[in-house]
C-alpha cells in the first residue's frame, strides 16, 4: 500500500515537473516565428557542454538582457528581450533539464 | 685489459678494480649521453614527420568541420555522422565528453595537437564554432612506420659508430692514466731484476760452501755461527727465487709432471730445517700418499712461501703442523694470526702486515698466482694471537 502511494506520488511529481517546461517555456515560444530548438542549437554552438549550456541559459532567463542574449541583434530589435523568469531555482533547473534532454546531440547521431 | 697485458703490467687487485670502475663509469656515461642524443634525434625526426603530415590533416579536419556544420544546421532532418575513408574521427564537447566517435577504443589526449600513438597519427583541431557542441575535433590516420624504421636504422648505425669512437677515446684516456703507474712498476721491476741478478752468484757460493763444512769437528760456538750464516743465506736465496719468479718465472711455460706430494713436502721441510731449529719450533707432520700433476718448481715455490711465512710469523718455541692427503695440504702455525680485513688483502702484491719481520710482501702474491694457474683453492683460517691455518685443496 505504502509502495503504491510513493509510486503515484513520484509519477505525479514527474508530471508536474514536465509541465514546468511545457507550460512555462513551450507555451510562449509557440507564438514566436523561431522554433524553440533553434535557440538550443545556438547555445550549443557557443557553449558546447551540457554544464556550460545550462549555465548560460539560466543566466539569461534570470536576468535577460541584450548583452547576454544568444540571439542576433536584429532579432532582439524586432522581438525585444523576455521578462525575467518567475520560476523558482528548482523549477528552472527542471525545465532546463527537460529542454536539454529533448534536444541534446548525445546518443542521437548514428 | 688487453693493453695491460701487452705492456706486461701485473696490476694490484685494487688498481684493477679502479680501472674497471673507470671503464664501467666511462662506458655508462657514454651510453647515457648517446641515448639522450638518440632520443633527441628520434623526437626531432618524429616532429618533422608530423609537421609534414599537418597540412593534409588540417585539410581533412576542415572537410569534417564543414560536414559537421551542415549537420548542425540540418540536425532536425539529418542525423548521420559524416564518415571518411581516409581517416577516423571523433568529436568532444568542452568538458571533454565524447559526443560521437568512429574509433571508440582509441585513447585520445585532447591536450595535445598532433601526436603519434601506436600505429596511428592523431590530430586535434578546435573549430571556431562548436558545431553539435564539438569543441574538439579529433582525426586519426594510419602511420605506416617507414619514418620510424629509417630513424631507428640511423640511430643504430650512427649510435654504434659514435659508441665505437667513444670507446676509442676511452682507450687512449686509459693509456694516459696508466702511463705513470706503468712507469713506476717498470722501474721497480727493473730494479728488482738488476738486484737479484747480482745476488744470485754470491748467495749460491755461500750456501754451497756452508754445506761443505763438516760440523762434527767444529766447536759448538763456531757451529752456531755457521748455522746463522746458513739461515741468512737461505733467506736471501728464498727472496732471490721469489723475485726471479715474479719478474721472469710466471711468464715461462709450465712443465707439468706428476709430483709426489709427501716427498716434496718432506724435501721442503728439510730445506727449512735450520730456520725451524733457530726459532725452536716443534714440527708435527702427517703426510698421506698423494700425487698432483703440476710444475714441480712452481709447486715447491708455493710450499716454500707458505712454510716460510709459518716460520717467520710464528712465536719462538711455537709449533707448525703440516698435513696432507689426496686432495689437500694444510700448514698451520701457532703465530700471531690475522684480522679478517688483513686476510682479504693478504694476496695483494707488496702488502705486508708486520714490518718487524723481513720480506717484500710478494710471497703470498706468488702463492696466489700459482694457485690460480692450477685451480687450487686457498682457504685461510686465522685467529689473532692463536695462529693461522692455510689449506690448499684441489
Amino acid at each position: 500500500m505504502v509502495k503504491r502511494f510513493f509510486l503515484i506520488l513520484t509519477l505525479l511529481l514527474g508530471f508536474a515537473h514536465a509541465d514546468v517546461y511545457e507550460t512555462n517555456c513551450v507555451a510562449c515560444h509557440k507564438e514566436l516565428p523561431v522554433s524553440i530548438d533553434k535557440y538550443f542549437y545556438r547555445y550549443l554552438l557557443k557553449y558546447s557542454s551540457e554544464g556550460a549550456v545550462k549555465e548560460a541559459m539560466k543566466r539569461y532567463l534570470k536576468a535577460p538582457s541584450k548583452e547576454n542574449s544568444i540571439m542576433p541583434e536584429a532579432f532582439i530589435s524586432r522581438f525585444g528581450v523576455k521578462a525575467p523568469t518567475t520560476l523558482s531555482d528548482t523549477e528552472l533547473k527542471r525545465a532546463l533539464e527537460l529542454y536539454w534532454e529533448k534536444y541534446k546531440v548525445f546518443g542521437k547521431l548514428k | 685489459m688487453l693493453a695491460l697485458k701487452s705492456w706486461g703490467i701485473d696490476l694490484l687487485q685494487s688498481e684493477k678494480k679502479t680501472l674497471y670502475s673507470f671503464l664501467g663509469l666511462y662506458s655508462f656515461l657514454s651510453i647515457v649521453i648517446l641515448a639522450f642524443i638518440c632520443l633527441l634525434y628520434y623526437n626531432f625526426e618524429k616532429d618533422l614527420m608530423l609537421q609534414s603530415k599537418r597540412p593534409l590533416l588540417q585539410k581533412y579536419a576542415d572537410e569534417l568541420i564543414y560536414e559537421l556544420k551542415q549537420l548542425h544546421i540540418n540536425f532536425d532532418k539529418q542525423r548521420t555522422y559524416p564518415r571518411f575513408e581516409e581517416f577516423d574521427s571523433a568529436i568532444f564537447d568542452s568538458s571533454k565528453k565524447r559526443i560521437f566517435s568512429t574509433m571508440p577504443d582509441a585513447e585520445i589526449d585532447l591536450n595535445s595537437i598532433l601526436y603519434v600513438r601506436g600505429e596511428h597519427i592523431y590530430f586535434i583541431d578546435q573549430p571556431e564554432s562548436y558545431y553539435l557542441g564539438s569543441q574538439y575535433v579529433v582525426l586519426r590516420i594510419k602511420d605506416d612506420g617507414t619514418w620510424r624504421q629509417a630513424v631507428l636504422g640511423d640511430i643504430l648505425l650512427y649510435g654504434s659508430l659514435a659508441f665505437g669512437f667513444m670507446l676509442f677515446v676511452g682507450y687512449f684516456l686509459l693509456r694516459l692514466f696508466l702511463k705513470p703507474m706503468n712507469e713506476a712498476l717498470h722501474l721497480l721491476d727493473r730494479f728488482i731484476k738488476d738486484t737479484t741478478h747480482e745476488l744470485n752468484t754470491p748467495v749460491n757460493a755461500i750456501i754451497s760452501n756452508v754445506e761443505m763444512i763438516e760440523s762434527e769437528p767444529l766447536e759448538p760456538k763456531l757451529q752456531k755461527r755457521i748455522k746463522r750464516i746458513d739461515i741468512g743465506a737461505k733467506t736471501i736465496s728464498n727472496l732471490y727465487q721469489d723475485l726471479t719468479y715474479l719478474t721472469l718465472g710466471h711468464r715461462l711455460l709450465s712443465q707439468d709432471e706428476p709430483v709426489d706430494i709427501p716427498a716434496l713436502l718432506q724435501e721442503r721441510l728439510e730445506y727449512f730445517q735450520t730456520l725451524l731449529e733457530a726459532k725452536k719450533l716443534t714440527l708435527h707432520v702427517d703426510l698421506r700418499p698423494a700425487t698432483l700433476q703440476i710444475d714441480r718448481v712452481k709447486f715447491a715455490k708455493l710450499i716454500d712461501n707458505l712454510l716460510s711465512n709459518a716460520i717467520k710469523y710464528n712465536r719462538v718455541k711455537g709449533s707448525i703442523t703440516v698435513s696432507s692427503d689426496k686432495h689437500r695440504i694444510s700448514i698451520a702455525d701457532s703465530g700471531r694470526g690475522m684480522e679478517k680485513a688483513q686476510i682479504d688483502r693478504m694476496f695483494e702484491r707488496f702488502s705486508r702486515f708486520d714490518s718487524s719481520v723481513g720480506g717484500f710482501g710478494i710471497g703470498l702474491s706468488i702463492v696466489s698466482m700459482i694457485a690460480k694457474e692450477y685451480g687450487i683453492a686457498i682457504e685461510i683460517d686465522s685467529t689473532p694471537k692463536k695462529g693461522t691455518k692455510v689449506t690448499l685443496s684441489w
